[in-house]
């Protein structure tokens, strides 16, 4: 289900046509992807989803304009005449001297295979419509729900497998050619329990992975049943500040506005709070966030960006000090500035303070709120603060006490990463984000 | 906005016989029902950043999405061509969902006039339709609104502004012989003012959108978004983080309703309440608020970004009360739960594109107007907060737990409202807050910002709300 020759060849052709109908320069990604899906309810096939998705897009420069398109009706005829409706639009627009594509020495060289770093699985081809159905039921919990822990029933029990197969071609008029392909298999369960008095509480575990063989199947819907079991009972905490260690599941929330701050687009618009910190240390010297987007057979790792500018595993953050900004190639010209990429790729937060695990944590801190989600809030993007609605324990000399109810962590971002005592090794390989279990002293809990 | 039905049937190039082959391929394993939903979407858009409309572009999508129903399971599949066999073949994908083991339910009466006539009413009738229009011609009107933003406020440092626009083509028939088609257009225009005063940064954005086409686009319009945009500046600069605890909150009129949206709306929507995750599943007919209180999901509002002619089921779109004087009376219906529960659907099947199935969705969702003056709910609260912009609400179904970020709003002291407030969460439980609106104002007002839900997929929402006191909720602060 890869691109085919033909495909391939028609996007040469409106590269061409663009060219030859008042365009000076173009870039074209053509994708192609399939996805099957299984979705389980309370034991049974609830529901099969079939999606094939193809999509051209055009990114076209023409009189010193800029305009992006794309459709996913790819008869020739067809697309002949969107592509001249496009330049005609593009010519509307008010100048941009700025915009451009990426010079040759910066787009990507060794990506025309498309599995360059191995993300595509060949047992792929051999899923059917029986083995979809037998991953999703296979695990589930519901059949056993009568022998489950005294204290709570399951009320109910979703889960989906889905696989799915992305390829995508990128060409421009300065001769890139750029492919990658990838496979996925997902599986989630997402339970609701019911607890002796009535109330509700809901879980969720996942597992994501480029190749079959690796997906965790098996404890998914355990480990969705022990989340939920598990805040049965929440109470009420008092406010102040607690140390907070943040599992590994959800301690994306606060590192990816800083990645956002340190993107060109926010800083080049005046509304980040990491303006102006390029090269300066604002985090402490134990801190190192690498992107490390060559990672082989590992989810979210590719070879160029969206313009087609080749990837490289380099330092955003090292020992506290600001090494990258994520600038393209409009927004550097914009800033006066060196591009780099656009966007952080296969994020690693690196070890801090000799834990390997969140439970080595938790031992070592002993008394502290374990976050193991979050439940709305929102940061701003221009002064760095965040408020967010926490879901986790009150830790007690390293043991979990009981679920807390009604709290709320606030605070501004780079406060709460200087105050960053632990970073472990288990971040979650299904997310493209490495981010483990991480603890921060003083941290002000409302509740 | 709705074309004659060869328009449609031209469109995707179908007629009646091939659409029948569709549905009897579909329902060729047993299938109980079978539907069909084509879509032609085309959107524009432009951007002004650092002074000029320098990008824009437009986007094609088509396709049709062929669903079979099997009692309540779903078999989907889509195509992005509607050439015969490509679309056979999705039929007989979605139709392996059955076997000839599976019950049968039954999912409308069979329709034999095909559904004709199809316009029940036109909510979104366009005077200037947005594919007749040249774009060129929409650059002025983001000149004027980045010129009227700068004028209003010397601490404007960056405006960001942004058109976009659609119009979707959909044509729906199903294994009831039930023909629908409409036109749906949806305008948006959307602005970010950065402000830098004393080295301190704040932004502010706004949006409008509406069912609509270009007639838009006025003066009148740059004119009101601008003074949005602008307006609460000086708070914000100025704003604190209050000292936190349970108290009481007063709701300000309009996008408030952001929360009874994601706090109560949802756990209304029936497929929750049918699988048994909702709080909500056990309460049909019991009292959930205090006496008054009418709890609306509507999708007829002229012109509203929520409104629908018909909804992606082919229902008409309707008015809905979720909650009439206080007791829960409906939840929000596609065929699948009206089936379940025996009642008549709601018009609330919705779907972001011909790439998803429909399942129960809000359209416009919002309280009305009780008796109360907005002024003297303010004045009976001795220590509490006020709250006029909500923002990132998040609710979890079975719990009904809810954590709102405050992007503005004042602390209440003694009847007043003194110190402006943000970035502060706001946490309760949904059926809790509903048994605690003590005071319901008479100044309801529908929000007209861009809403979108996320609740699977992406659909265009609305919400509103009059002035409400709810007597304790906790407010996160320093």
């Amino acid at each position: 289900m890869r691109l085919d020759s033909k495909e391939i060849e028609l996007a040469r052709h409106c590269l061409d046509y663009a060219l030859e109908n008042g365009a000076d320069k173009v870039r074209i990604t053509l994708t192609k992807s399939l996805l099957n899906l299984v979705g389980v309810l309370n034991g049974e096939v609830d529901k099969t989803s079939h999606a094939l998705d193809r999509s051209l897009q055009l990114n076209i420069f023409a009189d010193g304009r800029y305009g992006t398109f794309s459709s996913n009706r790819l008869e020739r005829e067809g697309l002949e005449q969107f592509i001249r409706e496009a330049i005609v639009t593009v010519k509307m627009l008010e100048k941009d001297s700025l915009r451009d594509l990426p010079s040759q020495e910066r787009t990507v060289k060794d990506a025309a295979g498309g599995n360059e770093l191995d993300l595509y699985d060949p047992e792929y081809v051999n899923m059917s419509a029986e083995k979809r159905r037998d991953l999703a039921l296979g695990s589930m919990s519901w059949p056993l729900k009568d022998k489950l822990e005294k204290g709570f029933t399951l009320v109910s029990e979703e889960g989906e497998y889905s696989d799915s197969i992305f390829d995508s071609v990128t060409i421009d008029s300065n001769g890139l050619f750029a492919r990658h392909t990838e496979t996925s298999f997902e599986i989630g369960y997402e339970v609701t329990v019911e607890d002796g008095e009535g109330n509700l509480y809901s879980g969720y575990w996942w597992d994501a992975t480029p190749r079959l063989g690796d997906l965790k199947i098996a404890d998914c819907s355990a480990t969705a049943i022990e989340r939920a079991a598990a805040q049965i009972g929440p109470k009420g905490i008092k406010s102040g500040k607690y140390t907070v260690v943040i599992d590994s599941e959800c301690a994306s929330k606060v590192l990816t506005p800083v990645l956002n701050a340190l993107g060109g687009f926010s800083l080049q618009q005046k509304n980040s709070f990491m303006d102006g910190t390029i090269g300066k240390k604002v985090f402490p010297e134990g801190l190192t966030v690498m992107d490390l987007p060559h990672s082989r057979g590992e989810t979210g790792s590719r070879l160029f960006d969206s313009e087609g500018v080749a990837t490289r595993d380099s330092a955003i953050i090292e020992k506290g000090v600001v090494k990258e900004y994520f600038l393209n190639t409009y927004i550097a010209a914009k800033m006066g500035m060196e591009p780099t990429i656009e966007d952080a790729t296969r994020v690693k937060v690196m070890p801090v303070g000799g834990c390997r695990t969140c439970k080595d944590i938790l031992e070592k801190v002993k008394d502290c709120i374990l976050v193991t989600g979050f439940n709305g809030g929102n940061s701003n993007s221009a002064t760095g603060n965040f408020s967010y609605g926490i879901e986790g324990f009150l830790v007690k000399d390293g043991k979990i006490e009981y679920p807390v109810k009604e709290a709320l962590m606030t605070g501004d971002f780079l406060t709460l990463w200087n105050n960053l005592i632990f970073a472990a090794e288990d971040a979650r390989l299904c997310m493209s984000k490495l981010i483990p279990s991480i603890a921060f002293a003083g941290v002000d809990i409302s509740a | 906005m709705i074309y004659s039905k060869d328009y449609y049937l031209g469109l995707f190039n179908v007629d009646f016989p091939s659409l029948d082959r569709l549905v009897q391929t579909g329902l060729s394993q047993g299938g109980s029902y079978c539907d069909l939903f084509f879509e032609n979407t085309t959107y524009g858009s432009l951007l002004l950043r650092d002074g000029a409309v320098t990008s824009g572009g437009s986007h094609i999508d088509f396709g049709v999405g062929i669903r079979v129903l099997c009692g309540e399971k779903t078999g989907y599949a889509y195509s992005e061509s509607t050439a015969s066999q490509d679309m056979l073949a999705c039929a007989r994908s979605a139709a392996q969902i059955a076997d000839s083991s599976s019950p049968v339910s039954v999912y409308g009466t069979p329709n034999p006039s095909r559904g004709e006539p199809n316009p029940l009413a036109d909510r979104y009738p366009m005077q200037m339709p947005w594919r007749e229009c040249s774009m060129k011609g929409f650059l002025p009107f983001l000149t004027l609104l980045e010129t009227k933003v700068r004028a209003k406020d010397p601490r404007v440092v960056k405006v960001m502004a942004s058109l976009a626009f659609q119009v979707t083509d959909v044509l729906m028939y199903n294994s009831s012989r039930e023909l629908k088609w409409d036109t749906r257009p949806m305008g948006s225009v959307s602005v970010t003012a950065v402000f830098s005063q004393s080295g301190k940064t704040e932004n502010k954005s706004t949006s409008r959108s509406f069912r609509t086409g270009a007639e838009m686009l006025t003066e009148a319009l740059a004119e009101e978004i601008s003074a949005d945009v602008v307006s609460g500046i000086d708070a914000r600069f100025e704003a604190i983080r209050p000292k936190g605890g349970k108290m009481p909150v007063v709701m300000g009129a309009g996008a408030s309703g952001i929360l009874l949206h994601e706090a109560m709306g949802h756990s209304f929507e029936a497929d929750f309440n049918r699988k048994g995750t909702s709080i909500f599943a056990d309460k049909m007919g019991l009292r959930i608020c205090p006496k008054g209180i009418n709890i609306i999901d509507d999708g007829t509002l002229p012109g509203n970004r929520g409104s629908l002619n018909f909804d992606d089921e082919g229902v008409p779109g309707q008015k809905t009360y979720m909650v009439e004087d206080g007791v829960l009376t409906s939840y929000l219906h596609d065929r699948i739960s009206a089936a379940h529960y025996g009642v008549k659907p709601t018009g609330n099947g919705r779907r972001e594109s011909f790439r998803y199935a429909p399942i129960p969705r809000m359209r416009a969702t919002y309280m009305e107007s009780g008796s109360a003056k907005a002024p003297d709910l303010i004045a009976s609260v001795q220590k509490g907060i006020f709250v006029d912009e909500f923002s990132n609400g998040q609710v979890k179904i079975g719990e009904g737990d809810f954590t709102f970020f405050v992007k503005s709003g004042f602390l209440i002291e003694d009847g007043r409202l003194t110190a402006p407030v943000k970035d502060i969460n706001i946490i309760g439980n949904g059926p809790q807050a509903l048994a605690d609106m003590v005071g319901v104002a008479d100044d309801l007002k529908i929000d007209p910002g861009a809403w979108t839900c996320g609740k699977e997929q992406s659909a265009p929402v609305s919400c509103g709300i009059p002035t409400v006191l709810i007597k304790e909720l906790t407010v996160g602060g320093e």
